[in-house]
């Protein structure tokens, strides 16, 4: 009897489990109103419907497998002289399916001397991160990755 | 005023000259509530309680400006550079949700 | 009779599920980097900060510590990192909380519960004194650490609860690497655990400590929960110190954890 529940517990927890982290809900799950805003209407709203190039010039480091959904680490490194001329006016960081897509907006000014942010974001599920970026000259550049989300652990 | 929450400031590296780019990280303690997770002893929805915005500054002069929301992680973490001018004190000014504003405070001592 | 049956056929089921999904969850070295950078900026360094302020203001920090345990402040690290110890004024072996407690009784101070963030704090700060050094714990010592060793390992080995499970049942040598949950079981010596407990535990955004990290493996595995303080949660510290000390790991406080 004990034999048996046992297996049957290692069995049935060790499957992976891509599900809802229960404190952000993703959004197809999202309840109405709040600070909900879908990842393409985020965009529109920091853009507002300017072209967005995906560029090399970003480097967006994120874990391939977050350990866990709460606590993701981000880092972004945009390559700019950062001078008045030619700098990094803002860092956005996104994620795609949040029910809140946003996480931060950092204004830089060249006295910041890099184009760099890091934080660490809370992920509903797999998804990708993005790193939206407006330039100086009122350019837009993107930088996008997936993180996979597992739920598990014990305790 | 003292300060309501804990937080803390480093710079890296420890030692620097002016005209280094040094890392200025914030670490701060923040419930960062999204406002969708029930209280474990309540049974009641935990009210969102994050921080908003965030001002950095270097002698009462503003060098970063972010705008935050309930999706950053809980006790969060956030970093930027600093462009040494010179000697100064760098300060970090936050506010959240409910309109609770605090601040902290590090010196910015360049070595030659 | 029944006990071995027991663990035979949990050996036969994590052969036959052949997980090697093991290495699918092991984590990239780049992924490894990114965890080991975010260790640079630790909350709980915040709260270990904040013990040291507790301690310094209520008790008169280190100076008074190393008074209260007899060692000079130079030797402080190293005795700390010898801990649970048999203290002989105590009349017990103790961990660094309930040392802490003490000091608090010797000067007519209120005595801070051992379950609370201010003792998890001052707990954290203590300990992170011995930060670099190697664990030390001697269990040959005296008798009484000795008896606490013994009583630690076999209460590591010891089967019990609804699934009929030890510490050792998922901590074994041959049992660690296997996927349980979608998480590698950790040889808890090569992870340090008696090294880098108390930590940041990411899933819980707090610090924890690791006595309250073995109550909640035991209420995941279905084991009655040892209270914090007790003999037997204080013998476990005793022989996980010891696995850690095999593998000459070094105290580094605060850890960060899933």
């Amino acid at each position: 009897m004990k034999r048996r529940n046992f297996l049957k517990s290692i069995c049935a927890a060790s499957a992976v489990a891509a599900t809802v982290s229960p404190s952000l809900l993703l959004a197809k799950d999202a309840p109405k109103g709040g600070n909900i805003l879908s990842y393409d209407a985020a965009v529109a709203a920091i853009t507002g419907g300017k072209a967005v190039t995906d560029s090399a010039k970003i480097k967006l480091t994120v874990p391939e497998i977050a350990e866990n959904g709460a606590v993701v680490p981000v880092k972004v490194n945009v390559e700019s002289p950062m001078t008045d001329a030619d700098h990094v006016k803002a860092i956005h960081v996104l994620t795609t399916k949040n029910g809140n897509s946003r996480c931060a907006d950092v204004m830089l000014t060249p006295l910041n001397g890099k184009g760099y942010f890091a934080t660490r974001v809370k992920l509903g599920g797999t998804q990708d991160v993005v790193a939206l970026v407006e330039m100086s000259d009122g350019s837009f550049l993107r930088a996008a990755k997936p993180v996979k989300v597992t739920i598990g652990g014990c305790g | 005023m003292a300060e309501a929450r804990k937080s803390m400031i480093k710079i890296k590296p420890k030692k620097f000259k002016v005209g280094d780019t040094v890392k200025v990280d914030f670490i701060v303690i923040h419930p960062m509530d999204t406002g969708l997770k029930k209280d474990k002893k309540t049974g009641k929805i935990k009210p969102a309680h994050f921080i908003d915005s965030i001002t950095f500054s270097l002698d009462g002069k503003p060098f970063t400006t972010m705008k935050v929301w309930e999706t950053v992680s809980t006790n969060p973490y956030f970093s930027v550079n600093l462009k040494v001018p010179g000697k100064g004190k760098i300060t970090v000014d936050y506010t959240d949700n409910t309109g609770e504003k605090n601040s902290k405070s590090k010196k910015l001592k360049p070595k030659g | 009779m029944k006990k071995v049956l027991l663990s035979l056929a949990f050996l036969s089921t994590m052969a036959m599920l052949q997980l090697n999904a093991g290495e699918q969850f092991a984590m990239s070295d780049a992924d490894r980097a990114m965890y080991q950078e975010m260790l640079e900026n630790n909350p709980a360094e915040i709260y270990v900060e904040e013990g040291g302020e507790i301690l310094e203001e209520a008790l008169g920090g280190e100076e008074a510590l190393a008074k209260f345990l007899e060692v000079s402040e130079k030797d402080l690290p190293k005795y700390i990192a010898g801990f649970p110890r048999y203290i002989k004024k105590l009349g017990n072996v103790v961990g660094i909380d309930q040392v802490i407690q003490s000091m608090q009784v010797e000067q007519g101070k209120e005595k801070t519960k051992l379950k609370s963030g201010k003792m998890f704090s001052m707990l954290a700060y203590v300990k992170s004194l011995a930060n670099g050094e190697l664990i030390n714990i001697d269990v040959e010592a005296d008798e009484h650490i000795k008896a606490s060793y013994a009583l630690g390992e076999k209460t590591y080995m010891t089967a019990r609860g609804g699934r009929g499970l030890s510490c050792n049942s998922c901590h074994s040598a041959d049992i660690v690497g296997q996927v349980l949950r979608t998480q590698p079981l950790p040889d808890l010596g090569e992870v340090a655990v008696a090294g880098t407990w108390p930590a940041y535990r990411m899933t819980k955004s707090s610090l924890r400590t690791p006595q309250r990290r073995f109550q909640g493996c035991m209420k995941n595995a279905l084991l009655k929960v040892i209270p914090i303080g007790s003999k037997e949660m204080i013998s476990l510290e005793v022989y996980v110190a010891t696995l850690a000390k095999a593998k000459n790991k070094k105290i580094a406080i605060p850890g960060l954890k899933r």
